[in-house]
């Protein structure tokens, strides 16, 4: 993991004492509530429909047992329990008190965490692959990269009110476990035929209202040159982003409407900062800066490699369903990568409680050198397990209830904190979940469906991804009701998915209630269309959505008659 | 940073009734609309003060051949959150080598100090009613960055490695 220099310690704590200043001059009304929230906002801190929310930056997914204990002390010592994993790899808390925010933000600054641009009109925190530095299928380790456009971003003078807000996710394996083609910037490494690295870089995707597929810029870009480079891009966005309407703010519409002269206005931009600019040239990255950060990401001492060690044919059923889905490729021989589950009844995806996180953090310490990672799917990950640990590693995740072997399954959904938290959303996303969740509870039916991307958000902000699942449910609004659309057959660009594209919607919205049989509607449409071992997907591709779409709408009750219908 | 107490100013702009003079006279210390400085450019007299206020969805390289004629380039925060005028001030530094004054005006609210100092900004006409002491405290309080900015040009790695 990166390794905190005595300066990185100190910005984060100048950071917390600027954080307490502006909160003090809040509270004691100098700074108006209107002015405070941008500030609060670079800070992490939403105002929600309970309580301040706060999140807290997990750069890159990456967190040692020591950061994820100190998550759980603040969980419990100032929120009510638990916290809520993302999609960003991020942490949020939902019930902590504004007052107390200051000591909070001390409280993560003693850990090297805190919450910079994690909201606001700003460039996000960056995300990555959760198997980066440990995936079999890794051509270019991404994190000191991650790392090195971590800082470049923080707190740069020049972005911090940009139009809209600005995601930037990073990958550097075959698979792009990063959805990438979905964010501002996606950035995926790879190595030329001389060997050398590079990025190819893609701008102007991203969900909300208007699902766009982010558009090759560079195929190959020396991979010293990324500041400077996307430096150029912020800048034009900077200056011609549109920021009349909040809706069409994002890059990608500028990207959309602009095309070719958009490009040509950052290979412009790019040329003029190192040609013209005075030390234009300063923000490319000397080889030994990216060694000094490299060196932060080495392999840890106790990971040898190691003689594998096969599961035993005679293991029990439910060992072998946790090895099929939980247990995952290793880059050194006789280890591996276990995702920890997140997604179980009885608690909403992507939360755990103070002791859950006390437990995984244990856990980290005992099998994976103290470190796990937070996934894109909302699930916590120990990069660095003992093939020969694997059948300890099961019983001890099964003792702490992570062990589900869902990973990838339809139970493994995405889904936003929506309306039961979160004041953006129009429906609630939790209760829907969960009945999901009861509806398929049998491991059996679970495991026979197979692999599928369901995702849920509770608002067209798509934190919940909706755009990209297989299935996808968004929460809508409709005369102070809460409906869902559903939509089919997008994808996040992975490799079972296919090229990143957003879902088509079946039709009018569904009440709530009807949901679950909509889901399982579609499900039985598959499970009946189905030829040999193919996926959800791949019938719907081959089939098309028709037979689907009426089996959704087949499924309706409260709204069948075309009165109940809502349009939205 | 120059904190403006507009009393004291001897920059003015041209007004009128119905909006800024379209061609003003030449006098020292005016601060002219882009708009004023397009008409009077050609026959301006050389080595008089002169500003120019620049909205802040003006492209700033239509400026850059009149730079060294101009005194005081006044940039516009409409809005405190629209941060346009960064970017505008980045270019006239870096890019263009501008050596007057380039001050902020319109919504300037003391928490914004640090990026204006960064990106350019050697003046600024606060919002009143501001406190002086949370703007001198909003200065200091994050003294170093990683980022190369206007004010310190080299990186945190380039700093380090010198």
């Amino acid at each position: 993991m990166y390794k905190y220099t005595d300066f990185d310690a100190q910005f984060v704590q100048a950071r917390a004492a600027q954080f307490r200043d502006q909160l003090e001059r809040n509270l004691s009304g100098e700074l108006s509530d209107d002015e405070f929230r941008p500030l609060r906002l670079q800070n992490g801190w939403y105002v929600q429909r309970h309580a301040p929310m706060l999140r807290v930056a997990v750069p890159y997914g990456e967190l040692s047992s020591t950061q994820l204990r100190m998550l759980a002390r603040i969980a419990r010592e100032f929120d009510r329990g638990y916290g809520h994993f993302t999609t960003r790899q991020n942490l949020q808390y939902n019930w902590i008190p504004l007052p107390r925010a200051a000591d909070v933000m001390e409280a993560l600054a003693s850990v090297h965490m805190h919450g910079i641009q994690t909201s606001g009109n700003c460039i996000r925190n960056i995300t990555s692959d959760a198997l980066a530095g440990v995936a079999a299928d890794e051509v270019v380790d991404p994190r000191p990269y991650c790392e090195i456009l971590r800082q470049w971003s923080t707190l740069h003078p020049e972005f911090a009110f940009l139009p809209r807000k600005f995601k930037i996710a990073v990958t550097g394996a075959r698979e792009d476990r990063a959805a990438i083609a979905w964010h501002d910037i996606g950035l995926h490494l790879q190595k030329n035929a001389a060997g050398e690295v590079g990025f190819k870089v893609l701008v102007g995707g991203g969900m909300g209202r208007t699902p766009i597929i982010g558009t090759v810029i560079r195929e190959f870009l020396p991979w010293n040159q990324i500041l400077v480079f996307i430096e150029a891009i912020v800048r034009v966005y900077n200056r011609y982003g549109r920021r009349d309407n909040m809706y069409k703010a994002r890059i990608k519409i500028l990207v959309k409407a602009e095309g070719q002269k958009f490009i040509d206005a950052v290979n412009t931009e790019y040329r003029d900062i190192l040609e013209r600019d005075l030390d234009g040239a300063a923000h490319i990255i000397p080889q030994a800066e990216f060694d000094r950060v490299a060196r932060c990401f080495t392999v840890p001492a106790s990971v040898q490699p190691r003689a594998p060690q096969p599961l035993p044919g005679d293991a029990p059923l439910a060992l072998r369903r946790w090895f099929e889905r939980n247990v995952h490729a290793h880059a050194i021989p006789g280890h591996a990568a276990v995702t920890l589950s997140l997604k179980r009844p009885a608690q909403a995806p992507g939360d755990a409680t103070d002791q859950q996180m006390e437990q995984a953090a244990d856990l980290a310490d005992r099998f994976s050198a103290g470190e796990l990672r937070v996934t894109h799917d909302q699930n916590l990950l120990l990069p660095w397990v003992k093939q020969s640990d694997l059948p300890a590693l099961y019983e001890a995740a099964r003792a702490a209830g992570f062990a589900t072997p869902n990973i990838g399954l339809l139970t493994d959904m995405i889904a936003c904190p929506g309306g039961d938290f979160c004041a953006l959303a129009n429906a609630r996303s939790i209760p829907i979940a969960a009945a999901i969740t009861e509806r398929f509870s049998d491991l059996d039916e679970v495991f026979d469906i197979g692999d599928i991307d369901l995702h849920i958000s509770g608002c067209i902000n798509s934190c919940g991804h909706h755009h990209s699942g297989h299935i996808g449910i968004l929460g809508v609004d409709k005369d102070g009701a809460e409906w869902y659309q559903v939509s089919l057959a997008g994808s996040d660009g992975s490799t079972i998915s296919g090229p990143s594209v957003p879902g088509k919607v079946v039709g009018p919205s569904f009440a709530a209630e009807e949901v679950p049989d909509v889901i399982e509607a579609l499900i039985d449409t598959y499970r009946g269309r189905r030829s040999g071992a193919e996926r959800f997907i791949d019938t719907l591709r081959r089939v098309g959505h028709d037979p689907f779409k009426n089996a959704a709408n087949g499924a309706r009750s409260a709204t069948r008659s075309p009165n109940a219908t809502a349009t939205a | 940073m120059k904190f403006i107490d507009t009393r004291q100013d001897p920059w003015r702009t041209l007004g009128g009734e119905d909006g800024p003079m379209p061609s003003p006279k030449p006098a020292p210390h005016q601060l002219l609309t882009l708009e004023q400085w397009h008409a009077v450019r050609e026959h301006w007299p050389l080595g008089l003060p002169t500003g120019v206020k620049l909205p802040n969805h003006a492209d700033v390289e239509v400026l850059e051949p009149d730079l060294p004629r101009l005194g005081l380039v006044a940039l516009e925060f409409p809005k405190w959150t629209d941060g346009r005028a960064y970017s505008q001030a980045r270019l006239l530094r870096a890019r263009y080598r501008f050596g007057g004054e380039v001050r902020a005006t319109g919504e300037v609210v003391v928490d914004m100090l640090p990026l204006l100092a960064r990106t350019g900004f050697d003046a600024v006409v606060m919002r009143p009613g501001y406190r002086q002491e949370a703007a001198d405290l909003a200065l200091r309080v994050v003294p170093a960055h990683y980022q190369g900015d206007v004010s310190v040009r080299q990186p945190l790695f380039a700093r380090a490695a010198t």
